[in-house]
């Protein structure tokens, strides 16, 4: 079998059987849910990061019980899956500050579960001097909480050499895109989001041997025939099946701006110094989230030069319903998107909605005809 | 030589054929529960009454419910979005319209349209009832009353009651409230056509609107909806010659049209 | 879509325009108005405006209404002769002290959400028209009518434009931020901010303070001008009368049958939000705890007995304006406050320029939403503020107003739920609508459930019956 034979074999389990054996090899996992997460620290600690997903499931009735409708189906979805078992394999939780949404999950999880070991990274948002201490301070201090209860001494060496090979996965994630934004793409978006997601629940040392692998074999390889080249932005979405619908429609997602996607990684390499620091600077100031209340314009630069740099011929922003941060960013972006010659198209979509992804069909066709794809 | 376009909706099947010199004919029947069955009768009823047959019929578009099934039938040799075909059939019919508003029995959309009838953007409402024709169903039986006869109502009422217009559930509760209160159904069936005019004008907003403006699908026949959207965007809406319910299909023939002639 | 607007509005429109114009009209109000006189005022008013009048001005507590009337009056016709006074307006979120802009000679507050409640109150068709040019520009119909009734007159350009914009950032919930963040961007002005950790140790408050003092010195530097001591002493000398008067009425909620007005739960947070600092909100206050002091003595009661003593644990209704807090205590049941009265006002210490700017800091990180949203767990932190109020003011049930667009509160309504119930023993009804705009729940259906759940759950836990006198 094949790398990306491999990973699409699991590609949407939640306890894949990679994590079974870390597990039975008496390893540790830790949850997180932003990509505001410095993962080398855990890296660096010998603990596997697992970023909480949710891969579209469509049941939320433990999740509804305690978050609200009106709450972000994919957090109702994580922690439907975190009530009901599925997230046993977790051994603590880094919360994060990524949204109000977010947060109910992260608070309700605890308050039922009640992790011995759940720590809060706080990520400021914006950036400036007085922040980026604050979350330098912060990571230090997440550094200690996963030293102290996991019992083992994370050195500057072992967090360089972390940050080594997380510079290394960016190196060639990038390589992986610049092969599906080429003008004969080789690699689909949905296959690059299987890899972004399965890369997420991987020991970062197994994730670049994967992607070493995925990389010589799409290296010659050619996508079907599509209609037009789009660029898909928003909310956190890791509905594989929804970018899937969406190709099939031959939209081909060429390129994108999503935290199951570029923004998970793009602007994170080079500088040097203390590790803390560099990593504190990393992660906060190239942070493309909306969550981020004064970067829109560093934002803008990020998704301009990325729909330039892939050619596409039109951009889709994809948010859930009930997100605020996507939903009134969508406006800024959709008007300077189409100021820049780039037509848009909108959709709110329901997470894990089967019907919704009906919907979506009927709106990238229509959409593809107007572009004259 | 023929064109054909089918258009399967929510309660109605819509077969148009047309030829060099226009509409030649077209038919109308209530949906089955497979769309695929429902394309297949209505064409096949349409190609008998015009004693036409498949070889006649040199291109076929396919658009709403299932149209690639249709397609894959074989049924059709192409499908366009409803969006589109109804963009381009207003036009055709009426060449200055520019934004077309569809509310059907169960889905709302605003189409724009540029200066050749291509579609220039749009917005879709098919997930809740408010601001659909299930909207105005619920409401008339609540109030004991044919749906066509909630437009008539209202054209005699002076004081249109205040209803919510976000919620179906909830303005059903609102109507009974009145009805208990004695107030007339001609007033909270004005209420009601405003409230679902507001809600159309919401979706208008959303993606703009340019003169001229039409209206089609089912609520479109409702007289007081039409009067209200009118006051609420201060427009005149432009009336079609022809039945607006077979305007996807006419949409989806011309398209058929352009792949095939 | 500014085509459109514009199309559709006149120059005299726009919230801040309009709103102005209504509120001057208390201008012709004697301070003791009679029936009569009220009725013919009303005869001239459009219909949603006369209703919300007639609500305000009821006769138990007109001479207050037209107080506090008269200091909104005041506050949107300095907001509109700033310009001519040299001043810069800041449009700040209702979790911003107000206090910190009357500190400064040439600056003015305005409040967005309190704009848009007496939009909601005042306006034909109460608003709702601007809620629909946000929402034809695109925004999501999930953000907060508190923002979008504002935004959408903000987008018309036909209305008054604010200097500059503060976000709280969080401290705000992740709508109020980013509506800030695109309204600035929007209408091209400047952005300041400031953001509360999600930490309440001595580092995270100490983070704030500094954050506080920045953004106090970006103030300084964008109106170029310098905090005055003695001006300081004197705004945060009448904000810590208020303060102490605040405190007043908190005891005297506390009597049963509570002889504080459910309005007045309102008008305190109106003031809190937009004149605190100012001779004016003193004086609106002291009215206001004068009027309490003497239905005390005289045992007046709008009901025949007081049959729930309610905590509103977010936000209240605002769509129906007074007339939804005046139907609660017609029938008995008292509004002890909301979630927006909980501000924990505190006297300063106003020594020094230093003490004055840390005894604002500390204001600003409890004022409401900030208090909770910049805790480590928002859910906690709102659980145990209720569970105190409930307990301080003797409630005997809790109602979640339940606004739409309001996630964080959502996300622990649940957990709040039961774990009141755990604790205290009081039950929890929740709602589901939408504050500012009928759409969503129209009124009859919460007075509905409301009635249900007093006369179903509240009631039979009841053991005594408070009866007036």
């Amino acid at each position: 079998m094949n790398a990306l034979q491999c990973l699409q074999s699991q590609s949407t389990d939640i306890f894949t059987e990679y994590v079974r054996d870390w597990k039975e090899k008496g390893g540790k996992v830790l949850g997180y849910a932003c990509v505001a997460t410095p993962v080398e620290v855990i890296e660096a600690a010998g603990i596997l990061p697992y970023r909480i997903k949710a891969f579209g499931h469509p049941d939320t009735e433990l999740g509804d019980a305690y978050l609200a409708r009106f709450n972000c189906r994919f957090c109702r979805a994580c922690l439907q899956l975190g009530l009901d078992g599925t997230y046993d394999f977790l051994d603590g939780i880094i919360e994060t500050n990524g949204c109000d949404h977010l947060r109910g999950m992260f608070e309700n999880w605890q308050h039922v579960k009640g992790y011995e070991f759940f720590h809060y990274l706080k990520v400021p948002h914006f950036v400036r001097e007085d922040s980026l201490d604050y979350f330098e301070e912060e990571l230090s201090l997440m550094r200690q909480a996963i030293s102290k209860y996991f019992g083992v001494d994370i050195t500057d060496e072992a967090l360089l050499k972390a940050i080594k090979t997380y510079d290394e996965i960016q190196g060639k994630l990038k390589k992986l895109y610049a092969l599906r934004e080429q003008a004969r793409p080789a690699v689909t978006g949905a296959e690059v989001m299987q890899i972004i997601c399965t890369g997420s629940s991987l020991r970062g040392e197994d994730f670049g041997a994967l992607l070493t692998g995925i990389l010589e074999e799409k290296a010659n390889a050619s996508v079907p025939p599509y209609r037009a080249r789009l660029m898909l932005l928003g909310s956190a979405t890791d509905e594989i099946d929804l970018v899937r619908e969406m190709e099939a429609q031959g939209a081909l997602i060429a390129t994108d701006a999503l935290c199951f996607g570029s923004r998970s990684f793009w602007a994170r390499a080079g500088g040097k110094g203390d590790p803390v620091r560099l990593l504190a600077e990393r992660y906060l100031s190239h942070l493309f989230c909306p969550r981020m209340f004064t970067e829109y314009q560093e934002r803008w630069d990020y998704i301009l030069e990325t729909a330039r740099r892939a050619n596409v011929d039109g951009a889709v922003i994809v948010y859930n319903k009930f997100c605020d941060l996507h939903g009134v960013e969508a406006v800024s972006q959709r008007m300077d998107l189409e100021k820049n010659g780039i037509p848009v198209l909108v959709l709110e979509k329901d997470y894990g909605s089967q019907a919704d992804t009906g919907r979506i069909k009927t709106r990238v066709q229509a959409f593809l005809e107007r572009i004259g794809g | 030589m023929y064109f054909a376009g089918i258009d399967v909706g929510s309660l109605t099947a819509q077969a148009v054929v047309i030829n060099d010199k226009g509409i030649k004919s077209f038919k109308s029947i209530g949906v089955k529960p497979n769309p695929v069955d429902s394309a297949q009768t209505v064409i096949e009823m349409l190609l008998s009454e015009d004693r036409l047959s498949w070889n006649d019929i040199k291109f076929c578009v396919s658009t709403g419910y299932g149209r690639e099934q249709v397609q894959a039938r074989g049924l059709a040799q192409d499908n366009m979005s409803e969006i589109s075909c109804h963009g381009l059939g207003a036009f055709w019919i009426c060449p200055e319209v520019r934004t077309v508003v569809d509310i059907g029995g169960q889905d709302a959309k605003v189409i724009r349209i540029g200066a050749n009838g291509e579609l220039v953007d749009f917005v879709m409402n098919d997930k809740c009832a408010a601001g659909t024709g299930r909207f105005l169903e619920v409401q008339a039986r609540t109030l004991g009353l044919a749906l066509d006869e909630l437009g008539v109502i209202a054209l005699s009422s002076r004081n249109a009651l205040e209803l919510s217009n976000r919620c179906s559930i909830f303005c059903e509760t609102e109507v009974l409230h009145y009805l208990q209160r004695g107030h007339s159904k001609a007033d909270i069936a004005a209420g009601v056509n405003r409230a679902m005019a507001e809600r159309v004008a919401a979706l208008v907003r959303r993606v703009g609107m340019e003169n001229e403006v039409t209206m089609s699908g089912g609520v479109a026949k409702n007289v007081a909806v039409r009067a209200e959207l009118e006051r609420i965007l201060n427009i005149k809406l432009v009336r079609y010659g022809v039945d607006s319910q077979i305007v996807g299909a006419l949409g989806a023939a011309l398209i058929a049209k352009r792949m095939g002639g | 879509m500014t085509a459109m607007a514009a199309h559709e509005l006149k120059e005299y429109e726009g919230l801040i325009n309009r709103l102005s114009q209504v509120v001057k009209l208390s201008d012709a109000f004697p301070d003791q108005m009679s029936d009569e006189g009220l009725e013919g005022i009303l005869h001239f008013l459009p219909s949603n405006l006369a209703g919300s009048m007639r609500a305000f001005l009821a006769p138990r507590i007109r001479d207050v209404s037209i107080e506090i009337l008269k200091t909104y009056g005041a506050w949107l016709d300095s907001a509109f002769r700033a310009g001519e006074e040299g001043k810069k307006v800041f449009l700040i979120p209702f979790n911003f002290p107000p206090e910190v802009i009357h500190c400064f000679e040439g600056a003015w507050p305005v409040t967005s959400e309190v704009l848009s409640t007496l939009g909601v109150a005042s306006l034909e068709g109460q608003g709702e028209r601007y809620w629909d040019y946000a929402m034809g520009l695109g925004l999501p119909d999930s953000a907060c009518s508190a923002n979008m009734i504002e935004v959408g007159s903000a987008l018309t350009a036909v209305d008054f434009k604010p200097d500059v914009i503060i976000s709280d950032c969080l401290g705000s919930c992740d709508i109020n931020s980013k509506t800030h963040e695109f309204l600035a961007r929007y209408m091209d002005i400047p952005l300041l901010f400031l953001e509360k950790t999600v930490d309440n140790s001595e580092r995270g408050i100490n983070q704030y303070y500094l954050y506080f003092k920045t953004l106090v010195e970006e103030v300084e530097e964008f109106l170029g001008e310098k905090l005055d001591e003695e001006r300081m002493r004197e705004v945060i000398g009448n904000a810590n009368r208020a303060s102490e008067l605040y405190w007043e009425l908190w005891d005297l909620h506390k009597y049963s049958p509570c002889p504080v007005p459910n309005i007045f739960s309102l008008f305190l947070y109106g003031i809190r939000y937009t004149m605190w600092g100012t001779e004016d909100a003193v004086k609106a206050i002291e009215a206001m705890v004068d009027k309490c002091s003497e239905r005390l003595k005289k045992g007046e009661y709008p009901a025949e007995m007081e049959v729930a003593r309610a905590i509103w644990s977010y936000t209240s209704y605002y769509f129906d304006m007074a007339g939804f807090f005046n139907w609660m205590e017609e029938h008995g049941i008292t509004h002890l406050g909301d979630g927006l009265d909980l501000f924990f006002p505190q006297v300063i210490d106003t020594t020094s320029r230093e003490t004055m700017i840390r005894g604002l800091a500390e204001i600003a990180r409890n004022m409401p939403m900030t208090r909770q949203m910049g805790a480590s767990s928002m859910s906690v932190q709102w659980l145990d503020d209720i569970i105190w109020a409930t307990r301080e003011l003797d409630a005997d049930c809790v109602i979640y107003c339940g606004h739409h667009s309001c996630k964080q509160t959502w996300s622990g309504a649940s957990v709040m739920r039961s774990e009141l119930m755990k604790r205290t023993k009081i039950p929890t009804l929740i709602l589901q609508g939408d504050s500012w705009i009928g759409r969503m729940t129209p009124m009859s259906a919460l007075q509905e459930t409301i009635e249900e759940f007093v006369n179903n759950v509240v009631k039979q836990r009841r053991t005594t019956v408070r009866a007036v006198g």
